[in-house]
């Protein structure tokens, strides 16, 4: 069922996942543009998240903005970054502030997360909670596989010290599948759409922002899924839920973002990961698995919480003649 | 009791690897999905080397026992010399690589019929016997061949045909056809099949087309003709040594999750004269309707194995509709993920077409009444 609606203020705000954004040129939604997807979240009773630009917004809108329930997403360089809800970092800062209470996006490629590992596992002190979002994902390769295990080794060795030390920080890639007893993927196009300055709705901004002539093989990236002025109208619904991804809803790696987007870029269908985003996924799982093992060595933690099952593959689609 | 038939899910246990020789065809058939045919697309022997080189060198991920080379066109027969050099070349690399294929291989060709009896064609027969699977597609009686397997000049081609099933008949035990039946054919049904087993095909499969092309009252027909020649096929005793694939016991049950999987992506592959590599040859672009052809990868870069997950993992539960799932005869309903594929709204394989339900119910009410009349009738 749709309960969000993100808004893309504008071209340029900034991308907050995998999706790159290489809009240069500002075009801000028009302020009746905004008034009536505003609207239109209300009658569809949706919470509304605003992705904000780097520069400044006239007065008139922010008075809108303000007008209803929302979440804000900031670039680290926006204005806005110190009232917005989740701060997204573009590439790693070592010097960048962090508030001690913070949400941060930090989007980075494989070479930087795995060549920058120790410094990025200290911001796990320094906020709340950080989502790390790898912008390569399908490029990994079987060496990176082995390389982002290590990774993880590092990040839960660090996570494991700071809650023994009565810290408890949230990390997406480890600490959501040791509290989660089921799916919990971006859904857009299920329970997420996405309003841009056209007018117009995509399934997530990455359907937007893809540049006009970008195509994988079976068509057009950039693509619409209705309109403020037309209704919202997704095709073929029913295949970005989880009901209908046959290899998604028979895992248990219930971190995983299960990525759209990704999943039309590498194998043309929403609803088929790629082996690479699943093997990631479950390396993800089971370094979660290991930490929450290792924490338990501690003390209780968790209780209500089941252990994390062992299993023997790190793709679902290697075992699938088995469900 | 009837020979009990597999459900066809179940007897794909081998890889098919098919090779597109030509787009050409001698005839311009009513219903052909061929929808780009032409003369200029022949493959070259070199493409099909490299074809060959590339898919015995990942032999780690073809681990069925078996494998069937598989010549399809157009009209495959045309190039009977191409196929006679391109499994000799697949003999030769076979043994150089000590594959496991060697010695499981089988040869697959369907044709039109119409060169059957020629002298280069007979060579090749008697040279493959053995390991030679060929197929000779014919609609049934002369008004049913002739009103869609025709030639360009609009004359029929079963006079033609006829000669070469006749010998195919004797040269080949089990013979085994398919009859493709479109709207238009379906007052010809009952003729058609009876002619068929008259002429000795012991293995007999009526395909109903899976695009929509049905129109109101068809099912009706199709029931009647389906009925009268299961009257045909006790009565004579056929369905002691014949099997009928349009009567399989185990079509017509609920939707059952057992059922589901397609070969496509687990159990095929098919390459073209550019090179590229697809599941099924409808999947390329001569046989596509309104969408691009849909590749998996060609000989240079290789199979793109996320490419070929999707069909791999097409299952009947994501891409039916609730009608589908809900439906109590729903087993053997013919789904193409190619089909539907070009008849989807969002290029994907995972819309099915259900162009077909209503003629696939009627092919259930005469399956029953088959079985019923040849299980627990008293007469
Ligand atoms: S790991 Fe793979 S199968 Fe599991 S949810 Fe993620 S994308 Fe789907
Ligand atoms: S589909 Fe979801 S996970 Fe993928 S880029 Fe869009 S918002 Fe991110």
């Amino acid at each position: 069922m749709l309960q969000y609606l993100i808004i893309q203020l504008d071209d340029t705000s900034t991308s907050y996942c995998h999706y790159y954004n290489g809009k240069r040129n500002r075009n801000l939604i028009s302020i009746d543009t905004l008034k009536s997807g505003i609207m239109f979240g209300m009658k569809e009773n949706l919470m509304i998240q605003y992705i904000l630009p780097d520069y400044e917004l006239p007065d008139e809108y922010y008075e809108v903005l303000e007008s209803i329930d929302h979440s804000k997403i900031a670039s680290s360089g926006s204005p806005y970054a110190s009232v917005a809800d989740v701060v997204v970092l573009n590439g790693w800062n070592k010097d960048y502030a962090f508030d001690i209470e913070g949400v941060y996006v930090l989007r980075v490629d494989k070479r930087t997360l795995f060549e920058k590992t120790s410094e990025i596992l200290k911001v796990l002190k320094e906020c709340a909670r950080l989502n790390i979002v790898i912008t390569d994902v399908e490029k990994f390769s079987d060496a990176d596989f082995e390389t982002y295990k290590s990774v993880l080794d590092s990040f839960s060795k660090e996570l494991e010290a700071l809650y023994v030390a009565g810290k408890t920080p949230q990390l997406n890639l480890l600490t959501d599948r040791m509290m989660l007893d089921g799916m919990n993927n971006c859904n857009a196009g299920s329970d997420s759409i996405t309003l841009a300055p056209d007018g117009r709705f995509y399934v997530c901004p990455a359907f937007y922002l893809a540049p006009d002539d970008e195509d994988y093989g079976l068509g057009k990236s950039k693509v619409s899924v209705g309109s403020l002025a037309s209704g919202l109208d997704i095709k073929n619904p029913q295949l970005y839920r989880l009901s209908h991804a046959p290899l998604c809803r028979n895992c248990d790696a219930y971190q995983c973002k299960r990525c759209v987007w990704l999943n039309r870029k590498t194998t043309y269908e929403v609803n088929t990961p790629s082996h690479e985003q699943c093997v990631v996924a479950h390396l993800e799982r089971n370094a979660s698995r290991a930490l929450l093992m290792d924490i338990r060595k501690h003390g209780t933690f968790l209780p209500e919480k089941e252990d994390i099952k062992e299993i023997s593959y790190l793709d679902p689609f290697d075992v699938r003649k088995e469900w | 009791m009837g020979i009990p038939t597999t459900h066809y899910h179940f007897v794909m246990k081998t890889r098919t690897i098919t090779f597109i020789v030509t787009k050409d065809c001698q005839l311009l058939c009513k219903y052909c999905y061929l929808v780009g045919k032409n003369s200029n697309e022949r493959m070259s022997l070199s493409i099909a080397k490299q074809a060959v080189d590339r898919i015995l060198s990942i032999e780690d991920k073809f681990l069925e026992e078996k494998v069937v080379w598989d010549f399809i066109g157009g009209e495959p027969l045309l190039e009977i010399e191409l196929i006679e050099k391109i499994i000799g070349y697949i003999e030769y690399k076979l043994q150089e690589l000590k594959h496991h294929w060697l010695n499981n291989s089988s040869i697959r060709i369907t044709t039109n019929g119409l060169l059957y009896c020629s002298e280069k064609v007979q060579r090749f027969i008697s040279k493959y016997h053995d390991i030679l699977d060929i197929s000779i597609s014919i609609d049934g009686n002369k008004t049913k061949q002739d009103l869609n397997r025709i030639f360009p000049n609009g004359k029929g081609s079963y006079d033609l045909v006829l000669k070469g099933v006749r010998k195919w008949v004797m040269q080949f035990e089990n013979v085994a056809t398919k009859m493709v039946i479109s709207s238009e054919d379906l007052p010809y049904v009952y003729e058609s099949g009876v002619h068929l087993l008259e002429l000795g095909v012991s293995r007999l499969d009526m395909n109903l087309v899976v695009e929509d092309v049905w129109r109101d009252g068809d099912d009706k027909i199709l029931e009647e003709q389906l009925v009268r020649f299961a009257d045909y096929v006790i009565e004579h005793n056929l369905h002691q040594d014949r099997k009928l694939f349009i009567f399989e016991e185990c079509i017509g049950k609920p939707f059952n999750p057992s059922f589901e999987s397609s070969p496509c992506g687990s159990m095929m592959l098919s390459v073209d004269s550019s090179g590229s590599f697809y599941t099924c040859l409808r999947f390329a672009g001569y046989s596509l309707r309104s969408k691009k052809p849909r590749f998996i990868g060609n000989i240079k870069d290789g199979i793109n194995y996320n490419l070929l997950r999707p069909y791999c993992i097409l299952d009947e539960l994501s891409q039916s509709p609730y009608k589908c799932l809900k439906c109590d005869v729903a087993t053997g309903c013919r789904w193409c993920p190619a089909e539907n594929y070009d008849s989807s709204l969002t290029s994907t394989v995972f819309e099915r077409s259900t162009a077909i339900c209503k003629m696939h119910k009627a092919r259930v009410r005469a399956k029953n009444y088959y079985w019923y009349k040849l299980n627990r009738n008293r007469n």
